[in-house]
């Protein structure tokens, strides 16, 4: 009875599903454990006083107000990844990847069985790196 | 009776949060400006509530906020977004960051169950997502740009905000779902790329099979809720499921599998715009993000029993409320009322 409802997903579908899964946890580890050691006082790149004295302000004035700096890029957490607050980041970045994983990981799979899908994934992956890249490549295209 | 004690107590509990946040800002002309006297006033050290309560009240708003998503279809974000913006003193662009990032976190974490069930489906989000991904990008782009290079950016950003929360409350005022639309033909698009698949309902104890159509006007809708999306940190679940279902026929349980993973893959490319900003505080990400977990965790098991109907009147009350706060903000902002 069990086998016969049971529905054929895809292979393509489960590779996604499975890389996305195992980022997207590890991914959330790291932004919460990171996380709760930075609010209980572990050493901060951005001093949380200073953060609740400053977050109305725009983004581009609070961290001008709270570390005098102008942000546009990732290596202002990247370079700090002995900060909780800035490893706590390193797990949001980690979250983001978590589709791009999935795609990779099925692409083989896709090829063998959608050659259209191939094309799109190829699309996607190029849009993705775009949104990644562009704050690096375009610092001033859409910014303050 | 003891469920409609813990409505009460759900209802109670949301009563008090807003009361409180809202007291905490009470008799004063603007949120900013007060949090800007407050700064003057004590040198950095910030208003006159104790650092550590920010994140406890956080949790406890986004732990209530995760109780009542679950029960109304719509994601965390969309009620987080318009509910920060009109009660704390954040800016709007990491209260924009932090929604974005709940919304990512909850679809990343739905979204491999919908398609090991074969709810949702990589052909059929693919197509969209190619759309959408680069309108979110844009929307991202394009709202943080309205605040930092205009003084008065964030009142129209606030202003936008309670808009689009008007046509959302219009959408889940009209929108009918349809638990099982019949597709007849399909269009040579969708043909082409065989948008279809199947799932086992246990309602009905058998397999589902379904198709879907319309892709054209599909990617046409898409690229709209991509942008906005992007632009305000919502996911947009409360469009896509609509488009997915009335325009394209897919299952109800299809149009909400599948909304889940285009969100995952939309949100997670317009964060790196939010992350490269520096809109995203840990501050305010990691409890938000605690709170709306644990609280879609209790949610979640609160769905089974209740009521629809009530649920989704309560949103579209919060929804109206956040609407019209939104809007009164952004025109004191700008001094036109």
């Amino acid at each position: 009875m069990a086998e016969k409802n049971q529905v054929h997903v895809d292979p393509a579908n489960l590779v996604f599903a499975k890389a996305m899964e195992i980022v997207t946890y590890v991914g959330i580890a790291v932004m919460i454990v990171f996380g709760l050691l930075y609010l209980f006082g572990l050493s901060s790149f951005v001093d949380m006083k200073a953060a609740i004295a400053h977050w109305h302000l725009p983004v581009g004035k609070f961290w001008h107000e709270v570390a005098g700096i102008h942000i546009s890029g990732y290596d202002w957490f990247l370079k700090n990844l002995t900060k909780m607050d800035c490893l706590s980041m390193l797990g949001i970045c980690l979250l983001a990847l978590a589709p791009l994983a999935g795609i990779l990981a099925a692409w083989p799979k896709v090829g063998a069985t959608h050659k259209v899908l191939v094309l799109l994934f190829l699309i996607l992956v190029v849009e993705y790196l775009f949104a990644i890249f562009k704050p690096i490549i375009l610092p001033g295209v859409g910014g303050h | 009776m003891r469920f409609g004690r813990s409505w009460l107590f759900l209802f109670l509990s949301l009563f008090l949060v807003l009361c409180f946040t809202n007291h905490l800002m009470a008799g004063e002309p603007s949120v900013a400006e007060a949090a800007k006297e407050a700064v003057a006033a004590t040198g950095a050290k910030g208003s006159n509530i104790p650092w550590w309560l920010w994140p406890v009240i956080l949790f406890g708003f986004t732990f209530i906020i995760g109780i009542i998503a679950p029960l109304s279809g719509v994601g965390g974000g969309v009620l987080f977004v318009p509910l920060s913006t009109a009660f704390f003193p954040f800016s709007v662009d990491f209260i924009r960051g932090a929604g974005l990032i709940m919304a990512l976190t909850s679809a990343l974490s739905a979204t491999p169950q919908f398609i090991r069930k074969g709810l949702a489906n990589i052909r059929i989000m693919t197509p969209l997502v190619c759309v959408s991904m680069v309108t979110s990008i844009l929307g991202g782009i394009v709202g943080l740009w309205i605040t930092n290079a205009f003084p008065a950016g964030k009142y129209y950003i606030t202003i936008a905000l309670g808009l689009v929360l008007l046509l959302i409350f219009f959408v889940m005022l009209t929108s009918k779902r349809v638990e099982f639309p019949e597709v007849k033909e399909q269009d040579a698009l969708s043909r082409a790329l065989a948008l279809s698949g199947s799932w086992y309902e246990p309602t009905l104890g058998k397999i589902l099979e379904y198709k879907v159509t319309r892709l054209p006007i599909g990617l046409i809708c898409f690229a709209a809720v991509g942008f906005i999306a992007g632009m305000f940190g919502l996911g947009a679940g409360w469009a896509n499921v609509p488009v997915l279902n009335l325009i394209m026929g897919a299952p109800i349980k299809v149009a909400v599998a599948t909304s889940m993973t285009i969100i995952s893959i939309n949100d997670a490319a317009a964060a790196w715009i939010y992350l490269a900003k520096g809109a995203v505080l840990p501050l305010i990400v990691v409890p938000s993000v605690l709170g709306i977990s644990i609280g879609a965790r209790i949610g979640a098991k609160l769905a089974v029993k209740a009521k629809p109907a009530f649920v989704k009147i309560l949103v579209m009350g919060i929804m109206l409320l956040a609407a019209a706060l939104n809007i009164i903000k952004g025109l004191k902002g700008l001094h036109i009322i």
